[in-house]
């Protein structure tokens, strides 16, 4: 178990200086004067462009530069995103909450109802419960997120007004900048929670419905597959038999026999999700113009702030070797063969 | 009057559904088992009696169904009994025990969890007293540290200590029967010893009837007070043991009488065995099954299924009247 720990830790760098280095290098394929560029916005100061590449050593050779930036890393300084008009860390600081909230969320829905769906279609296997949840889980699969997306955007949005896009509304807004309330954790379901304010937590998590609804569908059809064929093969095993022919309730037999069994894949693929929805929500941040870090990686690749880009890759590599992290954790929760050995 | 017989079959038929087929595995089985008796079912792979073991328990795979016959525990058919009422029986009343002691234990559940569950579905016990009851199983199956081991996993656990602790479960409601379906095949043969005279032991204390299936002859006269011969789904010969191994009258139990190799005697060059291979299920026309491979076969073998009958205790299944 600890061995497990430390194996993941020590991947981590290795994983980070990968996806930097890569992404650093290909930035260099820009030419230093198109990277400067960006830092001055003004066409009559146009002159200044050299002054900043001399600055920032940008014609240096590549290794020296990635040097330098890793160096300032370290130092916990990421640099100045134009594109969000703030320092990296900061905005980091500020979208990753909400993505982490988004992604917990909808990781929630889509264990929950995948697991329950999966096990529901495995137990009736071939009757009609079964073609059922097979129909809604391929249907779903087959949805492309950007048009599920701008579907539920206007039928909830433009038409029905029920849920509007974007993180909170306006009114949200200025309560939590206002001086009442406290940020405990960054993350503002739990404020609101912490600070009393019900207005606020309601009105987030309206905002969270849509995307999150989005991002389950695909997910929760993924999710109500492998849950279907994990129980299916558990439920055939002699284990399950035994349990049976002890007497058990089809209920125990079901779920604490066969069902602890099979929910070991579904943690894998619960965390590998999960860790997608971190670094990957790009398309529906944007559809929602949810203000999380997708929304943000996409904003500093359209407009070349390279800062801006490495740090959210950074994010993401870091976020990832976590991730999986996690899953190892929780896989030795549930099976005592990895956890004992 | 007090029915003697714990256990009543009658008539049993059991089919496999494949691909729209249905092909007969069990035909026609009838024995009954008396409380405290030893019945050894013992047949080659493929006739039919580890299914016969699963329809006593309710237990047959979706493909299996029962076609017709009578399955009486103490008077009552447990074929048309309610699936809520079986349980009730399930693990009390009737018991079993498997081939594989590691796969059939579950691999994520402690041993205790295990042995606690089955006490607490049949008897409101708190948790404690469960326990307590967990560890006397354990150490009447004779493991060592019970209550240590009670929170270790199947996987810590060798073959032939999950057998014992699968033999703990299995009587921990002190059941009328138990079935053991090859109890003893997946372990190495010192094992086996311990275990069959676990079962001996537990057996005779607890006075229950044990239905004992078993590819081995030899094991079978060791444990059983009767044996009964399946071949092809059809119950070939059925006696006591000492009558059975005496004067065997079928065939196909002579042949298996013959293929025994004992200790003591001068070795053969080459080991006896039954020519031939045994039936497909459903490949076996409406003749004896037995005929193909058989040297006494006549002409009316293939094609006439010769009728079970009786001598006093004694029951075979063959055509020809005088054999050698």
């Amino acid at each position: 178990m600890f061995r497990y720990i430390v194996r993941r830790l020590l991947l981590l760098p290795v994983v980070v200086l990968g996806v930097t280095f890569l992404l650093f290098f290909l930035t260099q394929r820009l030419s230093p004067e198109m990277r400067a560029s960006l830092y001055v916005k003004d066409p009559r100061q146009m002159g200044a462009l050299e002054e900043v590449i001399r600055q920032y050593g940008l014609r240096d050779n590549v290794f020296k530069q990635y040097g330098r930036w890793l160096g300032q890393v370290a130092k916990g300084d990421l640099g100045y995103s134009p594109s969000a008009n703030m320092p990296v860390s900061q905005a980091l600081k500020e979208y990753l909450p909400a993505t982490v909230q988004l992604a917990l969320v909808t990781m929630i829905l889509v264990v929950f109802f995948g697991v329950w769906f999966g096990v529901f279609s495995a137990v009736h296997k071939d009757k009609w419960q079964d073609s059922l949840a097979r129909v809604v889980s391929v249907g779903g699969f087959s949805l492309p997120i950007f048009v599920l997306g701008l579907l539920l955007l206007m039928l909830f949005y433009g038409k029905l007004g029920w849920f509007a896009p974007g993180g909170y509304s306006f009114q949200t807004d200025l309560i939590i900048h206002g001086p009442s309330f406290k940020t405990y954790t960054g993350f503002l379901l739990v404020d609101a929670l912490l600070n009393g304010n019900m207005r606020v937590f309601g009105d987030v998590l309206s905002h969270l419905v849509l995307p999150a609804v989005t991002l389950c569908i695909g997910s929760f059809a993924l999710m109500v597959r492998v849950m279907r064929s994990s129980m299916l093969e558990e439920l055939n095993k002699e284990y399950v038999r035994t349990a049976r022919a002890k007497g058990l309730s089809p209920r125990q037999v079901v779920y604490k026999h066969a069902g602890k069994n099979a929910i070991i894949p579904v943690i894998t693929l619960a965390s590998i999700q999960f860790i997608r929805l971190l670094g990957g929500t790009v398309i529906v941040e944007t559809i929602f113009d949810y203000p999380g870090i997708g929304r943000f990686g996409v904003m500093a690749a359209q407009q070349l702030d390279i800062a801006g880009i490495l740090g959210f890759s950074l994010m993401v590599a870091v976020l990832f070797v976590l991730g999986n992290l996690l899953s190892d954790i929780l896989y030795t929760a549930v099976d005592p063969r990895i956890r004992l050995e | 009057m007090k029915d003697p017989f714990v256990l009543q079959v009658n008539d049993l038929h059991i089919h496999f559904t494949a691909d729209g087929h249905s092909v007969p595995v069990v035909r026609g089985l009838s024995y009954t088992l008396a409380t405290g008796r030893v019945l050894a079912v013992v047949g080659e792979s493929g006739s039919g009696k580890t299914v016969h073991a699963l329809s006593l328990l309710g237990l047959l795979p979706p493909a299996a169904h029962v076609e017709k016959g009578e399955i009486l525990y103490k008077g009552k058919n447990l074929l048309t009994m309610p699936e809520n009422q079986l349980r009730t029986i399930r693990g009390r009343k009737i018991s079993m025990i498997f081939q594989d002691p590691s796969a059939s234990l579950n691999p994520v559940l402690t041993i205790g969890e295990q042995l606690i569950e089955t006490l607490r579905a049949h008897r409101p016990l708190p948790p404690k007293e469960a326990r307590k009851e967990a560890v006397q199983l354990l150490e009447q199956v004779g493991i060592t540290q019970a209550d240590k081991r009670l929170d270790e996993y199947p996987f810590q656990f060798s073959g032939g200590m999950c057998q014992r602790v699968m033999i703990a479960m299995a009587l921990a409601l002190s059941p009328d029967i138990l079935i053991a379906d090859e109890p003893t095949t997946a372990l190495d043969v010192t094992i086996q010893a311990q275990i069959i005279q676990l079962i001996k032991q537990l057996q005779g204390k607890n006075g229950m009837a044990v239905i004992f299936i078993t590819h081995n002859l030899a094991l079978a006269s060791q444990v059983a007070d009767e044996v009964l011969v399946m071949y092809g789904g059809l119950c070939m010969e059925q006696a006591p043991v000492d009558e059975l191994f005496n004067h065997p009258k079928h065939p196909y139990t002579r042949g298996l009488l013959a293929s025994l190799v004992s200790v003591d005697a001068e070795r053969p060059d080459r080991l006896p065995a039954i020519g031939g291979t045994p039936p497909v299920a459903g490949e076996c026309g409406c003749g004896c099954p037995f005929a193909p491979r058989c040297s006494y076969a006549e002409a009316k073998c293939s094609h006439q299924l010769p009728p079970l009958l009786a001598q006093v205790n004694h029951r075979v299944r063959c055509w020809p009247e005088e054999l050698p």
